[in-house]
Order: structure tokens, then C-alpha cells, then sequence
């Protein structure tokens, strides 16, 4: 019997998990998860919570409920990989051995990074506890200069901040205070969005609705004494409200194990998804260094091909199933509307869709119910 | 001053202290590779910059204008460019 063991349980694990358990038999292959949190949360959802309270578990699901049966689940966090021994250090003391091993840790949101937090009115909204403290801090806000900006590249998501300063923009109008209000977003490059065609079409939106674009700002540090926030570039702002991305990088288990980048992110082949230069290692998810964006739908598109790739390996054959980089991504542009993307590693991407179209905004939320019903469960 | 040369420059006449390999990377991907490398590099060393997108030719040396540090040359390479730069603050 051959033994997978995955590492992390967020979106890419589990799915994959399920995928490998509904295609594998029992006798043939025992498939261990290792994932220290008990639930799993449908994260899109967080962009729209930030602006209205409503209970977590409307978008969280305990991983027993999401997790097939066959998978033993074994809440401890992975510390350390060998792969000489074909073994993970797990923090529980147990060490746990692996004929092939899925990294699937996802992007480490380093908070602490940032120097200043919620006490300083300095917000994200990438985890449930920062966004439910920037939901309060909205809800009493009466009026001020309010900055986005990202901190380092890549992030999860990418249109994720432009996303913020819609809905935030439509939030400020309901509430009657817009007029009371300034929204700065600050960005790295020359324009609001990587895409040009696409950050044409936003830039136009953020200029009909008084947000102001400023180019070229490269985060640095906050100084939360005087309220400002510097880049790279020497630009400072003031902020009565700063919401950032958090600086993003790989799990402190791929910086000890040596198979990640500067930021620990692991080195991944582009096409097979496995690690480079390692033997029976594959990676899926925002833990990789993948040239497309962070997002569920990589993970979606991807984990086809890494699932046939371990079953080609464990039946003796090679692993020559390619992924193409293919995803999608929604840009929603207010609470009802939204832009459809289309990418892959031949094109760049390609934009679909009628801006005032009232089903991608919907689609967003209503994709929750396929998240947790037919995706994680590895049923697509 | 930034010459754009049609020929491959002799890499001896710079000491580059950082080399940023971007080919096969669409924008962002080279000028986000640049930043990073900028943060790193001490003040007065030379970063050399591969990349083969198209994008690059108008977002780095708009940045280095914006930043303040100084971009010494372009330089085409077999189906590349090759970007030299200075940190200069
Ligand atoms: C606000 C927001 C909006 C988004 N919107 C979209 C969207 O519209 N469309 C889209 O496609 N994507 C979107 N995303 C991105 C998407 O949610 C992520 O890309 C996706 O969840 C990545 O899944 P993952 O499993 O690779 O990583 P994660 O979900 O981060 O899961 C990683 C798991 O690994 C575990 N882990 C970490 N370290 C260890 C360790 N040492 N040992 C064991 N386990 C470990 C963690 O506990 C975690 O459960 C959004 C994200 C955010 C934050």
C-alpha cells in the first residue's frame, strides 16, 4: 500500500484529499491529512463581510463535514520535511513517513509585519479576526481619508484591494457619509490593476466614482504616530484609516525544509506541479511560486492534473500530465456587478463580460454554495 | 542618460552586484523582480534585469524615474533585454 500524506487543509488540500479518495482504493492508498485548524472558510466571502455582520459560520465548515471519510485527518502542523527520509517532523513530537507528499500550506498572512494593527486603525481583511475588527471600525467611521494599498507582491486574490475600494465606495454612499470621505488607492505599478485593459476599465470606474489612484507606491512602513503610511518611492499619506494587504509569504515548514524562494515559496514546476529537483514532492495552492495569480480557481484548474500525475507515479508510470495555467478570476466591481477574466501561460488575460451584468456580482456569493458542496468535496 | 543599444554589451564594464533572471515572466513579474532586488541591493551597487516582456520598457524606466535611482542602459539580448541599473539612495 502506498501512503500520500498532504500538508495543509485549506481549499487545495482537502479538494485534493477528496479527489485522491474517490479515485483510489482503500487497499491501495492511505492518504493522511495534516492540518492544525478545525474549519474551513470560503475566504471570498471576507471582502463582503468586512462590510456587514453576519455569523462566520455562514462561510466556515468544519473540515469532518467537508473532509472524506477515508482521509485521516491529523490536526498538528508540519515543522519540518526530509526528503531524504521521506519524512515529516510534525509539531505533536510524531514524526510521519510518506511514499508521496502534497504541500498544499498555503500563503502565511505575516501580520506582525506590518508594525502597527487594528489599535492603530490599521486593518486587512485576509483573515476572519482582522476583518471582523475592520467591520467594527467601518461601522464607526463617521467621515476621513481612508488609503488602500497592497504591501508585497504576490497576493492572494489580486484584485482583491481594488475589489475593497468598490464595495467600500458603495458602502460609504449607503451609510451618507461619501461626501464626508476620501479614498486613496495606492498601487505598485503605473496603473490601478496588472492587466492594462483591465486596469483601463477600472481606473475609468474609480474616476466616476472620486477614488483616487495613486501610482507607483511601493509599500514601506507605517508610522502610526503620525498617521502616514511611506513607500519604497519616498511618498508618505496620512490615513485616518489604512487598509493593507498583508504582506504574504510562504509557512515557516518550507523556510526550515529549504524548498522555497527567498519568500518561501515553493519551487514548483509550472506544468507537472512538482517540486523541483525532489523525488515523489508535489505542491498546489498559494504555497507555490507558480507564475499566475493566488487564487482557488489556480487551485481548482491545477489539482486535475496533480491528482492524475500521482496516480500515473503510484501505477509505475511517469508523471507527464501538464497543467496549463489556466484559471479564472472575477473582478467584482460593486455589491451587484463584476468583470470576468480569462488566463492561462500561452495568453495574457483576456477580459469577458458586461460590466452592469447583475449575475457575476451574484455569482461570487452563490459560488459558496458550489465551494463547499462540489469543489472542496472533489466532485469537479 | 539611457542608451538603447542594438548590440550585446560587454558585461565586464559593469560589476553587478545583483542579476535578476525575468525572462518567460509577464508584467508585473520583472519591475515586482526589480523592487525586491532594489530593497536588497546597498546604495551604489549595479542590478542587471532578463525579461522578455514588452511591458518592461515602459514600467521600469518610468519607475526608476519616480524612485530616483538611475537606469544606465537597455540593452537588446537574443530575445530579451537586459536592463542595468544603479541604486542610488
Ligand atoms: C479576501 C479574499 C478574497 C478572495 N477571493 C477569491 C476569489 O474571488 N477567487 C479565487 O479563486 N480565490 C480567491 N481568494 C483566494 C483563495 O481563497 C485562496 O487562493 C485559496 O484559499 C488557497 O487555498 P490553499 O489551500 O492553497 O491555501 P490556504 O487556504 O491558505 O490553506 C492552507 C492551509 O495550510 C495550513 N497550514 C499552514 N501551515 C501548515 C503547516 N506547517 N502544517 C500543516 N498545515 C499548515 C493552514 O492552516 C491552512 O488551512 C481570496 C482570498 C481572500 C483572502
Amino acid at each position: 500500500m502506498k501512503k500520500v500524506v498532504i500538508l495543509g487543509g485549506g481549499f487545495s488540500g482537502i479538494s485534493v484529499a477528496n479527489k485522491l479518495a474517490m479515485k483510489t482504493k482503500r487497499k491501495d492508498v492511505g492518504i493522511v491529512l495534516i492540518e492544525p485548524r478545525d474549519h474551513l472558510v470560503y475566504e471570498p466571502q471576507l471582502l463582503f463581510w468586512a462590510f456587514k455582520n453576519y455569523p462566520l459560520s455562514k462561510f466556515t465548515k468544519p473540515v469532518t463535514k467537508v473532509l472524506n471519510p477515508r482521509v485521516t485527518w491529523i490536526q498538528t502542523k508540519a515543522t519540518k520535511i526530509d526528503d531524504t527520509q521521506r519524512a515529516v517532523e510534525l509539531s505533536n513530537g510524531e514524526t510521519i513517513y510518506y511514499d508521496y507528499l502534497i504541500i498544499a500550506t498555503g500563503a502565511s498572512m505575516e501580520e506582525d509585519k506590518i508594525g502597527a494593527t487594528h489599535d492603530d486603525n490599521v486593518h486587512h481583511f485576509y483573515l476572519p479576526k482582522a476583518t471582523e475588527e475592520l467591520q467594527k471600525s467601518l461601522s464607526n467611521f463617521e467621515g476621513g481619508t481612508i488609503l488602500i494599498s497592497p504591501t508585497t507582491i504576490p497576493f492572494k486574490c489580486p484584485p482583491a484591494p481594488n475589489e475593497f475600494a468598490f464595495l467600500l465606495d458603495n458602502y460609504l454612499r449607503k451609510r451618507g457619509i461619501r461626501d464626508k470621505t476620501k479614498i486613496k488607492f495606492l498601487y505598485p505599478l503605473l496603473r490601478a490593476y496588472p492587466v492594462p485593459s483591465v486596469a483601463e476599465k477600472i481606473q475609468e470606474l474609480y474616476e466616476k466614482r472620486g477614488i483616487e489612484f495613486v501610482e507607483f507606491f511601493n509599500f514601506e512602513s507605517v508610522d502610526k504616530d503620525n498617521k502616514k503610511v511611506i513607500s519604497l518611492e519616498g511618498d508618505e499619506f496620512e490615513y485616518d484609516m489604512l487598509v493593507l494587504v498583508p504582506p504574504h509569504e510562504g509557512q515557516e515548514v518550507i523556510k526550515n525544509s529549504g524548498l522555497g524562494d527567498r519568500e518561501g515559496f515553493v519551487h514548483t514546476d509550472r506544468f507537472t506541479l512538482k517540486v523541483k529537483e525532489k523525488e515523489n514532492i508535489y505542491a498546489i495552492g498559494d504555497c507555490t511560486d507558480l507564475p499566475v495569480s493566488k487564487s482557488g480557481a489556480v487551485s481548482h484548474f491545477s489539482s486535475g492534473t496533480l491528482v492524475k500525475n500521482i496516480l500515473s507515479e503510484i501505477k509505475g508510470k511517469s508523471a507527464n500530465h501538464k497543467y496549463n495555467g489556466k484559471t479564472i478570476c472575477f473582478v467584482v466591481t460593486s455589491f451587484r456587478r463584476s468583470l470576468l477574466l480569462d488566463f492561462s501561460y500561452n495568453y495574457p488575460p483576456r477580459r469577458y463580460g458586461i460590466h452592469n451584468s447583475f449575475i457575476y456580482g451574484l455569482f461570487k456569493k452563490v459560488f459558496k454554495i458550489a465551494f463547499f458542496q462540489v469543489l472542496v468535496k472533489g466532485y469537479m | 542618460m539611457c542608451l538603447n543599444r542594438n548590440e550585446v554589451k560587454v558585461m565586464s564594464d559593469y560589476d553587478i552586484a545583483i542579476e535578476i533572471d525575468a525572462r518567460g515572466s509577464f508584467c508585473p513579474g520583472p519591475m515586482m523582480e526589480l523592487i525586491k532586488a532594489i530593497r536588497q541591493a546597498e546604495v551604489g551597487e549595479y542590478l542587471s534585469l532578463l525579461s522578455s516582456d514588452e511591458g518592461t520598457r515602459n514600467d521600469v524606466p518610468a519607475w526608476i524615474n519616480k524612485a530616483k535611482h538611475e537606469l544606465l542602459e537597455i540593452i537588446n539580448e537574443d530575445g530579451h533585454d537586459r536592463y542595468i541599473v544603479k541604486k542610488l539612495h
